[in-house]
This record gives structure tokens, C-alpha cells and sequence, in this order.
């Protein structure tokens, strides 16, 4: 009896194979089978395919309709498969040794492109290349071209205009501040965020911040972004954009911005470590706070949360404001770190076809409205008409503020940053000091210790 | 046979001796409450994959009544955005025949190897049992090296790969077994003029059906249950339950707890009911392993 | 018969060992070679003898404490599974009522699988420590004791039921001569039962510690080895320092030779004691 049960599972489970295996063979092989969608059989032997490893879970969806889209029209098969926060580099590593390796992939810059220069082809005679706005900005090495940025984005601090105007208009408010563009320092800054968060109940929220997330491999926002700040400010007063040592001169500075962003937030500083960026972003996009720093790429967890109240008109962005002098002029963070690289070690086939996919993407008639409602994100190529940006309210602040010349944009000085090991190792020491583990002398006797033995690994 | 049988009895009061009767109740009722105990962690997963997916990370205990009841929500979404249908067909096809292939080529080398006394049988066997103490650290980097460079990254080359590693526990244990067989009837066949192919599916097969089984039935669980190996040998393409598990939780932004959670019921859904229609021969079969020592 | 078999080699035996050879020998003793080399793919090596090996303990502590918190974990663990399983094992062969639904339930978490495991009790183990305003990143003893009970759960049934069979391979008359002799529960249990059982022991003992050491799957989903990789075993800081540094794959490599000589030695030793404690049956 038990016998013929087991012989009975094998042949249903054989059955359940077959018909999915059948299913796979037959259909595209695309990482998600989505809406039905009827994808054109891919000519895999003479077409090359395109194999994207993407960086921005954000917008992972959309990158598998925009695949859809091109493989519906064009029959080119494209598969997009998106790295978790935090592990591109490793996921990039483990995937370039398989057979079926990425075609087209990103490095963060310069020193993104030491680990991996064997693998970037040169783009120099490519279309692509000849399109963008300001050819300086590409990663180059002699004169070849390896890296190509797609997006140039900006960040700074997220907040809600209505329950900003709530505060203002509130009777018993401690300071004497009646709009946002009287917070144009930290000062102000810090009186106004603990204001609030000591009203809280009044305006409606469970704290001025959002929760500073620190879940594995979610810590970007602090180590890479917040950290570009004082590395900005250093580098500025030395005249340099890149050193094999740092002294952290800004160190306090940081350290004024990151307390506020712990004390005055939705949740104590002891529970970051389990929040990811989604819950952030969530938690504005509910109303549950007024502030949040994240960039232009954030619009889609905003608007995309199930009960969102919070409408296009109120999202603005404030600079990051940390007490250094001057900053008065500061306006947001913008730049890249996003540079395409196409694979050399892959088929003439593949690399054409991935060529020919980006290409597509940014100057077809598809493709733009894809890159600019979709994705949007602010492209550096001439083939976007000055009406064809992103419509997203974030997108259009940072466009204003990088065209106010009284602002001075803090530039994307992070991808000078000695590794992945440095952030990850810097995101631990904060986390740490939010749960009152360690001191903040530790946190920056071990980033000067880090960056120096970082940087010396990096070009044995 | 019978006599291995009857050790195996596991409800018999072989200790004979008699509990007095509060004894007895504190007894069964401390293993009521560690039962209850063992399956909760189970039934919280379950009661979450119809939760919600805000109200999963922050109040896991609290029971989906009211509005944040979803019904199937998490696991429609689940399977529409993580192609979850695919990892588990993958799972299945090569947890399936990977355990076939194991079982039926170990069995035979560890017949042979027991059977035909040579230094290079005894060293093999040597090899066989050493493996099973390595890591697979050791090897992980340049096995998968070696996978990529002999095109053995799809599901086919992987159940070769998993034969190479299922082996050496897998013939240990057969071996094991094959020794405390009495060698007689294999020889008798033999000179009857049966090829050793033939004797070995005619006599020695049915009569290591158990330990086949266990073989299996161990197997089985590795396979279905293993993450890191087919992470770096298979291309997303092929992705394994537990590759699709842990891409899931990596990847926020567009998945949510709420899939995360439904994702996490299919994984264990398939290897409960195997468990639960064949706990006998699992029981038994692990339990004889250790008769052995 | 060994003459008319010998020449059936082919059939029988090489198609496992090829798949052996790809999968495990080579693998290995490249792996060796390697760990004396600079590399980043297979093909160009460099020889720098021990250089990785001594990288492994300079270039950072996390190889030390790494195995520092795998050895605590394994000894914990050990410890816990074994008393526990063999209570179990003990009381379930009394013959209650109700034993058969026990074994089943016990043994089940057995077969969930790791990665599933973690993060099934790391939703469990932040929706307890939330209600005290902590998560398990916050202090590593939390995913060191996590792990503990995690491992625990899952190996508990397994033990129990090897503890089972070998309680019950125990003669009864054995029994039966000692409480003639007027020998009381206690008695019975530590002259006769436990050393009856040192077979059963041994593979308990070896099955705990071998899987504790090597344990990668629930450490990556349960901690991820935060905070700040001190809750990182072993195996997932070898996975680290091979995926994701560039330039250190000989040290990963290096590491990975040194576990699995620690995982050798641990494991000869811990069957040698425990073999010569074997009674004769």
C-alpha cells in the first residue's frame, strides 16, 4: 500500500515536472512569467540575447515590462534579473563566472571600474557615446570609453509640505519659524525637527523621521549618501576628488545630521536594524512622518504604496543640511553613480543586441517614455527633447534646484569611495552607534583607519 | 530481517517498565505542551501568508481577523511576480532525478566495492567516507569554476554534480549494508550464470530496498532543501525554491513580507506531505542507520 | 565471482566516481593548490605560498571571531541537542500514549530546509524582541542564542530518533537482571541505558558538531551575521571573503582549507572518545 502511495507521488510529481519543464521550454525565458503576455520566440542562433543585471530594485518591475516590451518588438530576447541591495558587486562577481553571464551590467565610477576593466568594452565609436550631453562625465581610461552613466540623480531630504504648513501653524510651537524657506541651515534645521517631533500628536505622526533603516544591506543611505557629505567638504578644502587617506574633518558634521535623523524619528534607535528602505518609504508615503531622505528614485515606493495620501504637490526636497559654514548656498546632491558597461568576454551576437537594446531605450519613441514615466530618471543624452523629463515631483525639484544658480549642488563625490567593504563596514560601525554600542570617536577613528587600508588593498 | 524489524518496533515498551500514573500524565502532557510548541513556529507562517503585508513584520502574532485578513492575495502575488511556478518545477525535476540517479548509481558502486577486495576498491571507499566530513566551502569555488567551464550549469549537469556529492554518504550507508549481507546467495547466482548485472538487480536490489529507501528519502531532503550549491552553479534562469526564497528577500521594493511569506508555505508544503506519507520508511530508515553504528 | 565482476568496473563503478572526480576530488585538490596561489579565476595563478593563509588572520579579526563564535555556538548546541533528544528519547520509549503523534511532530522540522528555517524564526524571534523595543540585529548574543534555538529545533527530532533505536536495542533482560538486583531508575540509567547507548552517541555527537560548524544556510537568513558580521559562522565569512572582495579569493580559499582541517580534527577526535566508551554489545 505504502508502496503504490510513493509509486503514486513519483508519477504525479514526474507529471508536475514535465509540464512546467514543457512550459520552459517553450516559452521565453524570462525570469517572470507576467500577464499572459505572449513573447515572440527568440532566434537564438543567429540574434544575440541580453542579459541585464540590474541595480535598482526600485524599479524592478518595470525593467522586466521594458524587456517585455522590446522582446514583443523586436523578438530579441532580454532577461533582466535584479540584484538585492547591497550584493551587486558580489551577485555581479558570482554571475560573470557562470556561462550565462550579464551582457550588460553597471559599474558605480572609477574605482567600480578597476575590478572590473577586463569586462567593459570599449563604446567609444557607439551611438550611445556620441549622445550624451557632457562626454566628460563617462568612464574612460586612455581613449577608450568603458563606462556610459544613464541617470543622473539627485538626493537630499524628502519632506511633506502639508504637515511642514501644519507645524508652521501651530499655536504653541516653540520656535519662530513660518516657512520652509527659512530653513536654509542645520541650526534652524534642528529646531524646527525637535520642535515637531515634541508636537507630534498634534501634527498627526509618529515621529519627523523616518525610520533610518538599517536592515542588511539596506544601510546605503547613511554610508554611501549621507557619508558623500563631509567626504564632499573635505575634498573641497583640500582641492582634490580623490586621496589614499582621510582625516574625517567633517565628522561632527555628519554626526549632527545622523543624531537628529535617530532622535527625532518614527521609531527608538534601537530597533533600526530590522527596517528596510521600503518601510521607510512607506511610512512617508502613509503620512506616519514628515521627512525622509532618499533621492528622485524613491517616487515610485511613495506612490506605489497601497494608501498613499500623499499627493504630488506636497513632496518637495530640502539640502542636507549639516552644519557647515556657508551652507546657506548648499542645494541638493546630484550626479551618478550608474554607468552601463556592455560585457567583452560576450558573443559579437550578445553585445550587439545589448548595444542596440540601450539604444533603443533611449532614443526610440518606447523606450524614452519608458525611461522618462517610468524609470524616470533624468537621462544625460541629447536624444530627450527639453520637454521630455520625468514628470514625477521629485524629478522635477531636482531639476530645479540643479538649475538655480544661487544653489550650488553638492557633487556625487562617493564613487571616489575605497569599496564595498569600506560602506559595509562603516554601515556596521553606524548601526552600532545608533544602539548606543559604541562611541562616535570609534566610528570615526575606525572610517580613517578603513578608507586608508581600503584604498592601499585596492591597488595591489 | 525480522529480527531488524522487531528492534525497529518503536512503540514496544521494551524498557518494561511500568509508569505509575501521575508519572505517565506529567509525562504526556509535558510532550502535549512541547508539541504544541514545535509546531508553533509552522502554524505562524501560515497564519501570516494570509495576513496582510504591512501588519507581517511589525505584529507576526497577531491573528489575520478584520481587515487585515487577505485571503490568496499573497499567494497570487507571489507566484505572479516571483515565477515561482518555475522554481518549483526545477525543484521537483531535480530533487527527483538526482535522487534516482544517486540511488541507483551509489547502490552500484558500493556493491562492487565491497564485493571485489582490490587496493583500489579500498582506497575508493576511503575517499568516499572522507568526503563526508569536508565543507563544502572547500570546494564551492572551484566546483562551480569547473561546472561553468564543462557547461554543466543547467538542471542536467546539476544532478551529475549532485551525484558527486551525494555519493560519498551514499555509499557509506549502502556499503555499510552490503557487508552484513551474507555473500552466499549473490555467488550461487552467479554460478548459476547470471551476469553480475543481473545479480545485482535480481538478488542484492530488493533486498537493499530498505536502505535504499533511506538513501532516498536523505537525499530527497538535501536536494529539495540545498541553497548554496545551485546558487552558484544554476543561472537565474533555473532558479530552485530556495534560490527564488532568498532572491525574495532581497530584492524589496516590488515584493513584499505578504509573498514572502506565501513563497515561504510552498517551500515547506511538498516535503511535509512526503514526510507524512512516508514517515514510516523515514523513521525506519534512520533508525537502522543507527542500529549500525 | 570477484574475477567474473572485476571487469564490470565501467558499468559499476566509473559513472560515480566521474561525477565524484567533477564534483569533489578535483575540486578539492585544486582548491588546495589554490589556497597557496593569488587568483581570480582558475586559470591565472600565481604562487605566493602561505601569504593567504597569514592574510586570513592579519588583514582583519573576522576569521577569529568567526571561529571563535562557530566553536561556542557548536559546543552550546551540541550539548542542548543531545541532553534534549536523549530526554525525549528516553520518555517516548515508555510507551505513552500518544508516542507515535509525538515522534511525528518532533522529527518534522527536520525537513524544512535552511534558508526557510532562518527566516521563519527571525520573523519570530523580531516579533518577540520588538515588544521590548530591540530586533535581532541589535546584540549579537540575540542571533547567537537565535541560531541556538533554531538549530535546536531542527535537529532535536533527528537525534531523538537515533537516541530511540538505540534505547531500544538495549536487551530488556539486561533491565530486568539490574531491577532484580534492586538497582532504582537512576541507577539503571547511568550504568546500564547510557553506556548501551554510546553507538547511538557517538553518531549524535558527530552528526551536531560536524552540521554546527558547517552551518551556512540559517546564519545567512536568520543574522546575515549582523550586527557588524559578529554573528557570522564560519562557512559564511569564507563565502564573504570570496564573493565580496575583489583580490581575495586565495585567502577565501586559504580559509576554506583551515575549516576543513579544524572540521577533521574536531570530528576524529570527538569518534575516537567516543568509540573507545563503546560497550561491546
Amino acid at each position: 500500500m505504502k508502496k503504490r502511495v510513493v509509486s503514486l507521488m513519483l508519477v504525479v510529481a514526474l507529471a508536475v515536472t514535465s509540464l512546467v519543464g514543457c512550459g520552459n521550454n517553450v516559452a521565453n525565458n524570462n525570469a517572470n512569467t507576467d500577464n499572459n503576455m505572449v513573447v515572440a520566440e527568440a532566434e537564438e542562433v543567429e540574434e544575440g540575447t541580453v542579459y541585464y543585471l540590474n541595480f535598482k530594485p526600485e524599479v524592478e518591475e518595470i525593467w522586466q515590462e521594458i524587456a517585455a516590451a522590446y522582446t514583443e518588438e523586436t523578438g530579441v530576447e532580454v532577461v533582466v534579473t535584479t540584484a538585492a541591495g547591497g550584493t551587486y558587486e558580489s551577485t555581479l562577481k558570482a554571475e560573470m563566472a557562470k556561462n550565462d553571464a550579464p551582457t550588460l551590467f553597471q559599474i558605480n565610477g572609477p574605482v567600480g571600474y578597476q575590478s572590473w576593466k577586463d569586462y567593459c568594452m570599449d563604446l567609444s565609436g557607439t551611438d550611445l557615446y556620441s549622445w550624451l550631453l557632457d562626454p566628460s562625465l563617462a568612464v574612460m581610461d586612455g581613449a577608450g570609453v568603458y563606462g556610459i552613466p544613464y541617470v543622473v540623480e539627485g538626493y537630499g531630504i524628502i519632506y511633506n509640505e502639508g504637515i511642514m504648513n501644519a507645524y508652521f501653524a501651530l499655536e504653541n510651537k516653540a520656535t519662530e519659524v513660518a516657512s520652509m524657506d527659512e530653513i536654509n541651515n542645520f541650526a534652524t534645521l534642528k529646531a524646527v525637527v525637535e520642535d515637531m517631533q515634541a508636537n507630534k500628536e498634534a501634527l498627526g505622526i509618529d515621529g519627523v523621521f523616518a525610520s533610518t533603516s538599517f536592515a542588511s544591506g539596506e544601510d546605503w543611505r547613511w554610508q554611501t549618501h549621507l557619508a558623500n557629505l563631509p567626504i564632499y567638504y573635505e575634498f573641497a578644502d583640500k582641492g582634490i576628488s580623490d586621496a589614499a587617506e582621510i582625516d574625517f574633518t567633517y565628522s561632527d558634521n555628519f554626526k549632527n545630521i545622523f543624531d537628529l535623523y535617530l532622535q527625532n524619528s518614527t521609531i527608538p534607535a534601537t530597533l533600526v536594524g530590522s527596517k528596510t528602505v521600503n518601510d521607510s518609504m512607506a511610512e512617508f508615503a502613509l503620512g506616519q512622518c514628515a521627512m525622509v531622505q532618499n533621492g528622485n528614485w524613491g517616487w515610485g515606493q511613495i506612490s506605489g504604496v497601497d494608501g498613499n495620501i500623499v499627493t504630488e504637490d506636497e513632496v518637495k526636497f530640502l539640502p542636507i543640511y549639516t552644519g557647515v559654514d556657508g551652507e546657506e548656498e548648499q542645494g541638493l546632491c546630484t550626479g551618478t553613480e550608474n554607468f552601463f558597461c556592455v560585457n567583452e568576454k560576450a558573443s559579437d551576437a550578445d553585445k550587439a543586441a545589448t548595444i542596440a537594446f540601450v539604444e533603443w531605450l533611449f532614443s526610440s519613441d518606447t523606450g524614452k517614455d519608458y525611461v522618462t514615466n517610468s524609470l524616470g530618471f533624468i537621462a544625460p543624452f541629447n536624444t530627450f527633447a527639453a520637454d521630455e523629463t520625468p514628470t514625477d515631483p521629485l524629478a522635477k525639484e531636482i531639476i530645479a534646484y540643479m538649475a538655480d544658480d544661487t544653489k550650488t549642488s553638492v557633487a556625487w563625490n562617493f564613487t571616489a569611495f575605497p569599496s564595498q567593504e569600506f560602506k559595509n563596514a562603516f554601515g556596521g560601525d553606524l548601526l552600532q552607534y545608533a544602539q548606543e554600542k559604541i562611541s562616535w570617536d570609534e566610528v570615526k577613528t575606525n572610517v580613517v583607519t578603513s578608507w586608508a587600508s581600503e584604498k592601499a588593498l585596492s591597488v595591489e | 530481517m525480522s529480527r531488524l524489524n522487531k528492534k525497529i518496533k518503536i512503540n514496544a515498551n521494551v524498557n518494561n517498565c511500568e509508569l505509575s500514573k501521575p508519572a505517565r500524565v506529567t509525562g504526556t502532557t509535558f510532550l502535549t505542551i512541547l508539541t504544541i510548541l514545535f509546531l508553533f513556529p509552522i502554524a505562524i507562517v501560515l497564519l501570516n501568508s494570509v495576513k496582510g503585508k504591512f501588519y507581517i513584520a511589525s505584529t507576526p502574532f497577531a491573528l489575520p481577523t478584520g481587515e487585515i485578513f487577505v485571503g490568496i492575495t499573497n499567494y497570487v502575488e507571489g507566484f505572479r511576480k516571483t515565477g515561482l511556478l518555475q522554481a518549483t518545477g526545477w525543484s521537483f525535476f531535480i530533487t527527483i532525478f538526482s535522487v534516482l540517479c544517486i540511488v541507483l548509481l551509489t547502490s552500484m558502486t558500493a556493491w562492487y566495492i565491497t564485493r571485489v577486495k582490490s587496493k583500489l576498491t579500498t582506497n575508493l571507499y576511503y575517499m568516499f567516507v572522507f568526503s563526508m566530513i569536508v565543507p563544502f566551502q572547500m570546494v564551492m569555488f572551484t566546483m562551480s569554476k569547473i561546472t561553468n567551464m564543462l557547461h554543466l550549469d543547467n538542471p542536467i549537469g546539476i544532478i551529475l554534480i549532485y551525484v558527486g556529492f551525494g555519493s560519498g554518504l551514499s555509499v557509506f550507508t549502502f556499503a555499510g549494508f552490503i557487508k552484513s549481507i551474507p555473500i552466499a546467495m549473490e555467488e550461487a547466482a552467479m554460478m548459476d550464470g547470471c551476469s553480475p548485472i543481473q545479480t545485482f538487480f535480481y538478488v542484492v536490489f530488493p533486498i537493499l530496498r530498505p536502505t535504499a529507501i533511506t538513501v532516498a528519502i536523505l537525499n530527497t531532503m538535501w536536494v529539495w532543501n540545498d541553497y548554496l550549491l545551485p546558487s552558484l552553479v544554476l543561472s537565474n534562469k533555473y532558479s530552485t525554491i530556495p534560490m527564488a526564497v532568498q532572491s525574495l528577500k532581497g530584492s524589496y521594493g516590488s515584493i513584499d513580507m505578504g509573498a514572502m511569506m506565501a513563497m515561504l508555505v510552498v517551500a515547506i508544503v511538498p516535503i511535509v506531505i512526503f514526510y507524512l506519507t512516508c514517515q514510516k520508511y523515514i523513521i525506519k530508515g534512520i533508525a537502522s542507520g543507527a542500529v549500525k553504528g | 565471482m570477484q574475477k567474473s565482476m572485476k571487469k564490470y568496473f565501467p558499468i559499476f563503478v566509473l559513472p560515480t566516481l566521474i561525477a565524484f572526480a567533477i564534483a569533489f576530488l578535483i575540486p578539492f585538490v585544486m582548491g588546495f593548490y589554490l589556497s597557496f596561489t593569488k587568483f581570480t579565476t582558475v586559470t591565472d595563478s600565481k604562487w605566493v605560498g602561505f601569504e593567504n593563509y597569514i592574510k586570513a588572520f592579519t588583514v582583519n579579526t573576522e576569521f577569529l571571531d568567526a571561529f571563535l563564535f562557530t566553536a561556542k555556538f557548536a559546543v552550546v548546541s551540541v550539548v542542548t541537542i543531545n541532553v534534549f533528544a536523549f530526554g525525549l528519547a528516553f520518555l517516548l520509549t515508555k510507551g505513552l500514549k500518544g508516542t507515535n503523534l509525538f515522534r511525528t511532530v518532533f522529527f518534522m522540522p527536520n525537513l524544512i530546509g535552511g534558508i526557510v528555517l532562518g527566516y521563519i524564526w527571525q520573523l519570530i524571534i523580531n516579533g518577540v524582541l520588538f515588544k521590548f523595543g530591540y530586533d535581532i540585529t541589535f546584540d549579537a548574543k540575540f542571533g547567537f542564542w537565535g541560531l541556538v534555538i533554531l538549530m535546536n529545533w531542527q535537529l532535536i527530532g533527528y537525534m531523538m530518533i537515533l537516541y530511540i533505536a538505540g534505547i531500544q536495542n538495549i536487551p530488556g533482560e539486561l533491565i530486568e537482571a539490574a531491577k532484580i538486583d534492586g538497582a532504582n531508575g537512576r541507577q539503571i540509567l547511568r550504568k546500564i541505558t547510557i553506556p548501551m547507548v554510546m553507538p547511538s552517541i557517538t553518531i549524535c555527537t558527530f552528526l551536531t558538531l560536524t552540521n554546527s560548524f558547517k552551518l551556512f544556510d540559517q546564519n545567512l537568513a536568520l543574522t546575515g551575521g549582523m550586527p557588524a558580521k559578529q554573528t557570522s559562522m564560519l562557512a559564511l565569512d569564507i563565502y564573504w571573503t570570496f564573493y565580496n572582495r575583489v583580490g581575495f579569493e586565495g585567502v577565501g580559499q586559504a580559509k576554506a582549507v583551515m575549516f576543513f582541517v579544524l572540521v577533521a580534527v574536531l570530528a576524529l577526535i570527538q569518534l575516537r572518545i567516543t568509540r573507545s566508551k563503546e560497550v561491546e554489545q
